[in-house]
């Protein structure tokens, strides 16, 4: 048995071994009745949340089950998501034929990473009103910058060897650029992508707590509702759910993705 | 007489670092003419590498440098360069599409031909098998091996070398001595090859070119020792001697 598998399998066992650990403590927690009256409350036994999670998808809110609600998070999700990720290419690609961009970029990188999505709400509602714009907004606002941050960081960090093979075969601007710096820069524009993700889904999720849409309710608006109705069980249902989409992403697409470029290509260990 | 390759004139290369300035070539000419392998020798910061980088394109300077004529204006994949640095094959790409790619920006588009120009190359360097391994799967020899497949795979005007075997064991050198001999002589092709080695100019080389600072050429002639070179060869001592005064002798020993 090889000594990564024996490491991976020793992992996953810890892992396992340390949620139901955690489900036990909330389970005596729950029936002990320790937090007094709101006990049921902030401490749902788990048999209560299992119902609630599988209410959610059979009856669901307002005659709407839970897909619904998570189509239309990953709906504007995956707009966002995906406007965020054209912009941050095309404006570092441009910072990579311009010094002049590249200072100016640098500039609004330093100044709108900082800026939480949330501040940026009451301007952006002004710009676009109540519409599924303001959300798709915000969640680009979430991925551009980290994802512009790490796709430039890779692309200074190129090694010269490898820009110098390809122009001695004559390769020069977009072929530079498409032929040498994105896949020499893979690692750092998939550890961006993480992040971007990560940012977009919590900008997201925020955004929909505080500004739902009625018209395309998503999982946050879903969770602020349950809390309304004092649905405990329904709204750790909901964070259930919303866990599980960020570990499919994280497990199911963004690491195999990454085991079949960087790992491949031995450019990560 | 053979056509001209290289023709340089003049050639004075500065670096600006700040307020300092170091001038590392000053007015080096010289003519390379076709299949000639010409070894580049001389002592640590004579401008070796620089001479090969200008003639690549990947350096700005003053005079001139023309291949086949032409100035030369920057990169281009009639001049192929190979790298000391064994890292210098694209580490997302196997061995084989490493090989295809310079042919493939050259206009060769269908996957059959690239295909057997990529299988003859590597089987030239004899790496036949290791098509679909990717770099971070080869030794530095194999390394470099691919780097010179590639090189020689897209017969341009002109291969320049900077030092490819220096990382490597003595074994893997005389190896890919050997291989690089046999594909000189097949594809006729003009070669010029910075060493430090003397013994590797005298194997290598039909011509040896002795740098000193800042350029400046202190022996510049034929290499007629009989090959294969061994140091057998009544010539040889004489001639490694000769070699080795020129290269030291600024007092750099």
């Amino acid at each position: 048995m090889s000594r990564t598998f024996k490491d991976r399998s020793f992992g996953i066992l810890v892992k396992i071994i340390f949620v139901a650990l955690l489900l036990i403590a909330w389970e005596l927690i729950a029936k002990s009745g320790i937090m007094g009256k709101r006990s049921a409350l902030i401490f749902p036994p788990l048999e209560s949340i299992g119902a609630a999670f599988i209410r959610n998808f059979t009856v669901g809110y307002a005659n709407r089950s839970m897909w619904v609600y998570i189509g239309n998070s990953m709906r504007f999700m995956l707009t966002g998501l995906g406007i965020g990720i054209l912009l941050a290419f095309l404006f570092s690609g441009l910072c990579m034929i311009s010094r002049i961009v590249y200072h100016i970029y640098q500039l609004m990188i330093s100044v709108f990473d900082l800026l939480p999505g949330i501040a940026l709400l009451p301007v952006v509602i002004v710009i676009f009103g109540v519409s599924p714009g303001v959300i798709i907004f915000l969640v680009v606002h979430a991925v551009l910058w980290p994802m512009s941050r790490n796709v430039l960081d890779g692309f200074q960090a190129v090694p010269l060897i490898y820009v110098e093979a390809g122009r001695n075969m004559g390769l020069s601007g977009l072929g530079l650029l498409f032929g040498v710096y994105l896949p020499a820069a893979v690692s750092y524009i998939l550890s961006g992508l993480k992040v971007a993700w990560a940012r977009a889904w919590r900008g997201l999720l925020s955004a929909e707590m505080i500004f739902g849409i009625a018209s395309s309710p998503g999982l946050g608006l879903y969770i602020n509702q349950m809390r309304t109705s004092l649905n405990t069980a329904e709204m750790y249902a909901t964070l259930l759910v919303i866990i599980l989409i960020g570990v499919i992403v994280q497990y199911g697409l963004l690491e195999p993705i990454e085991k079949h470029t960087a790992g491949k290509w031995g450019m990560k260990r | 007489m053979s056509d001209i390759v290289l023709s340089v004139t003049g050639l004075t290369k500065t670096y600006h670092d700040h307020s300092e300035q170091s001038l590392i070539l000053k007015d080096l000419s010289l003519q390379v003419e076709e299949h000639e392998f010409v070894c580049l020798l001389g002592p640590s910061g004579c401008g070796k590498t620089t001479f090969l980088r200008c003639i690549a394109g990947f350096e700005g300077y003053e005079g001139s440098i023309k291949i086949n004529g032409s100035e030369r204006k920057g990169p281009k994949n009639d001049v192929m360069m190979v790298f000391q640095d064994f890292n210098q094959l694209f580490p997302w790409k196997t061995v084989e599409k490493n090989v295809q790619y310079p042919l493939k920006l050259s206009g060769i588009r269908n996957a059959g031909e690239l295909k057997a120009h990529s299988d003859r190359a590597l089987s030239e360097v004899r790496l036949n098998g290791y098509e679909h391994y990717y770099p971070h799967q080869l030794s530095g020899g194999m390394k470099q091996r691919v780097a010179i497949a590639k090189a020689f795979c897209l017969k341009p005007r002109m291969i320049l070398m900077d030092e490819p075997f220096a990382a490597l064991d003595a074994m893997t050198r005389r190896d890919l001595q050997k291989q690089i001999l046999e594909l000189y002589n097949k594809e006729h092709c003009t070669v010029l090859f910075v060493t430090h080695n003397i013994q590797e100019a005298l194997i290598l080389g039909t011509r040896t070119i002795v740098l000193q600072k800042e350029g400046r050429i202190v022996l510049d002639e034929p290499n007629l020792l009989k090959k294969p070179v061994t140091p057998a060869d009544p010539d040889y001592g004489t001639v490694w001697k000769k070699l080795e005064s020129a290269i030291y002798m600024e007092g750099d020993r």
